[in-house]
C-alpha cells in the first residue's frame, strides 16, 4: 500500500519556499515536541524507524494537512497510548 | 558473513513494493545502479521498525542510480537488491 | 527560551503538547525540566558554525582534507565537534569538484547532519524539496540562484540509511590569502547542503 511520505520524484509539485526562517522553531510547542521524541528515543521508548513508521501510517490526507512537528506529535501520541487493560488495572 | 555485492557490481532495486516501514523509496524501485560504497552492516530498517530488537543484520551499500541528466546515491539494505538479470 | 519564538495561533497545539507532558510525566517518562534542557543543549550544541569550521579546515590543510573524505567521523572528532551527542550517526562528506556538484535530500523523511548544521531549514523538509530534488536538480537549484556549468555532473544523495552526509564546497577564487578563521566566515549552511555554490 501506498504511504504518503514516500514523496521522491513524484509530480505535481511546484516552487520550492527558499524563505529562511528567523528561528529554529516557529512556536515553543514545537521545540518541547522535538524535545520528547529525543527524550523517548533515548529512553529506548521506541526506535526511529518505530517513529518513522508512525509518521508514514498517518492517513494520506492528514499526513499533507499536517505541519511537521504536528505529524511528530500524532506520532508519539499515537506511540504511548496506553494499553487500556494497562489503565483500567 | 560477507557481503553479496562487490564494490563496482551492477545491481538492481527490488522492483516489487515492500509493505509496511521500508528505506527503499519508491522511484528507485527496479532502477539498476551500481555499488559505489560498503557502508557496514545495520539492522534492517524495516524490521527495527516493527520493534525487534533483534532485527537482522545486513550490509548496507551505496547505490548509485544514474536518472537522465544526473546521479542519485542511495544506501540501500541487502535485502532490498538483487542481481541485475 | 533562546531560539524559539512564540507566533500566534498554537494554543490548541499547545494544550495537547501539554497533555502529552502530563501523560507521559505521570508514567516517569519525561519531566519539564529535561525537556527544557534538551531545547537548551539541542540550540547550544547544534550549529552551522559546526559545519563551517570543518569546511575551513579542510581548505587550509590537505591532510585533514583526506582524513575527513577519508573517515568523516573521526576528523570531525579531531576539531572536538561531538556527533554522538545528538544520535550515533555514520558521517559522510562528499567533495565538490569542477565535474561534480554534490545535493543532499532526505526523500523519505528529513535525516540532516542536524549536529553540525543545525535545525533543518524548513525548505529542506518541504514536499517541494524532497519530491524535485532527485527528479530534477538543476531546476531545483535555479531556484535557489544557482547556476551550474553543463559539463558539471550533479550527483543526488538521498538519505535512506544511518548515513549523514555533507557537502564539502569548492573553496571560492580569491580566498588565498585567508585563514582558516575568515574562510569559516565565507561558509553558508546551504553550501553544506548543495543549494548554494559555498
Amino acid at each position: 500500500m501506498e504511504r504518503p511520505h514516500d514523496l521522491g520524484g513524484k509530480p505535481g509539485f511546484g516552487a520550492i519556499d527558499v524563505a529562511e526562517a528567523a528561528e529554529p522553531f516557529h512556536n515553543e510547542w514545537e521545540a518541547r515536541v522535538f524535545a520528547i521524541n529525543r527524550l523517548l528515543l533515548a529512553a529506548g521508548r521506541y526506535t526511529l524507524d518505530e517513529f518513522r513508521d508512525a509518521i508514514e501510517r498517518l492517513e494520506p490526507h492528514v499526513y499533507a494537512d499536517a505541519s511537521y512537528y504536528e505529524r511528530w506529535l500524532l506520532a508519539i501520541e499515537g506511540m504511548t497510548v496506553e494499553p487500556a487493560s494497562e489503565a483500567e488495572r | 558473513m560477507s557481503a553479496r555485492f562487490a564494490l563496482g557490481a551492477c545491481v538492481r532495486a527490488q522492483a516489487a513494493a515492500r509493505e509496511g516501514h521500508t528505506r527503499l523509496p519508491a522511484y528507485l524501485r527496479g532502477r539498476i545502479g551500481s555499488i559505489v560504497a560498503l557502508r557496514g552492516r545495520y539492522p534492517l530498517a524495516d524490521e527495527r521498525a516493527r520493534g525487534l530488537r533483534d532485527a537482522r543484520v545486513e550490509m548496507v551499500y551505496a547505490v548509485q542510480f544514474s536518472l537522465g541528466d544526473h546521479d542519485v546515491v542511495a544506501d540501500l539494505w541487502e535485502s532490498y537488491l538483487e542481481g541485475p538479470a | 527560551m533562546s531560539g524559539v519564538h512564540d507566533h500566534h495561533g498554537s494554543a490548541e497545539m499547545t494544550r495537547r503538547v501539554d497533555a502529552l507532558v502530563a501523560r507521559l510525566a505521570h508514567r516517569g517518562l519525561v519531566t519539564d525540566a529535561a525537556i527544557a534542557e534538551t531545547i537548551e543543549s539541542f540550540l547550544t550544541h547544534a550549529k552551522p558554525s559546526n559545519g563551517f569550521r570543518i569546511v575551513a579546515r579542510a581548505w587550509s590543510d590537505d591532510a585533514f582534507r583526506a582524513r575527513l573524505l577519508d573517515d568523516a567521523n573521526a576528523a570531525v572528532a579531531e576539531l572536538g565537534i561531538d556527533l554522538s551527542h545528538w544520535a550515533p550517526v555514520t558521517l559522510r562528506v562528499v567533495e565538490n569538484t569542477a565535474d561534480v556538484h554534490n545535493m543532499i535530500v532526505c526523500t523519505l523523511c528529513s535525516c540532516y547532519p542536524i549536529a553540525l548544521l543545525g535545525p533543518s531549514p524548513a525548505w529542506y523538509k518541504s514536499a517541494e524539496y524532497r519530491a524535485r530534488a532527485v527528479s530534477e536538480p538543476r531546476a531545483v537549484l535555479a531556484e535557489f540562484g544557482v547556476e551550474l556549468p553543463e559539463r558539471t555532473r550533479i550527483r543526488v544523495w538521498d538519505s535512506t540509511s544511518e548515513m549523514r552526509y555533507l557537502v564539502l564546497p569548492r573553496r571560492p577564487a580569491g580566498s588565498d590569502g585567508l585563514d582558516e578563521q575568515r574562510l569559516a566566515t565565507l561558509v553558508t549552511r546551504n553550501g553544506l547542503i548543495g543549494t548554494a555554490l559555498v
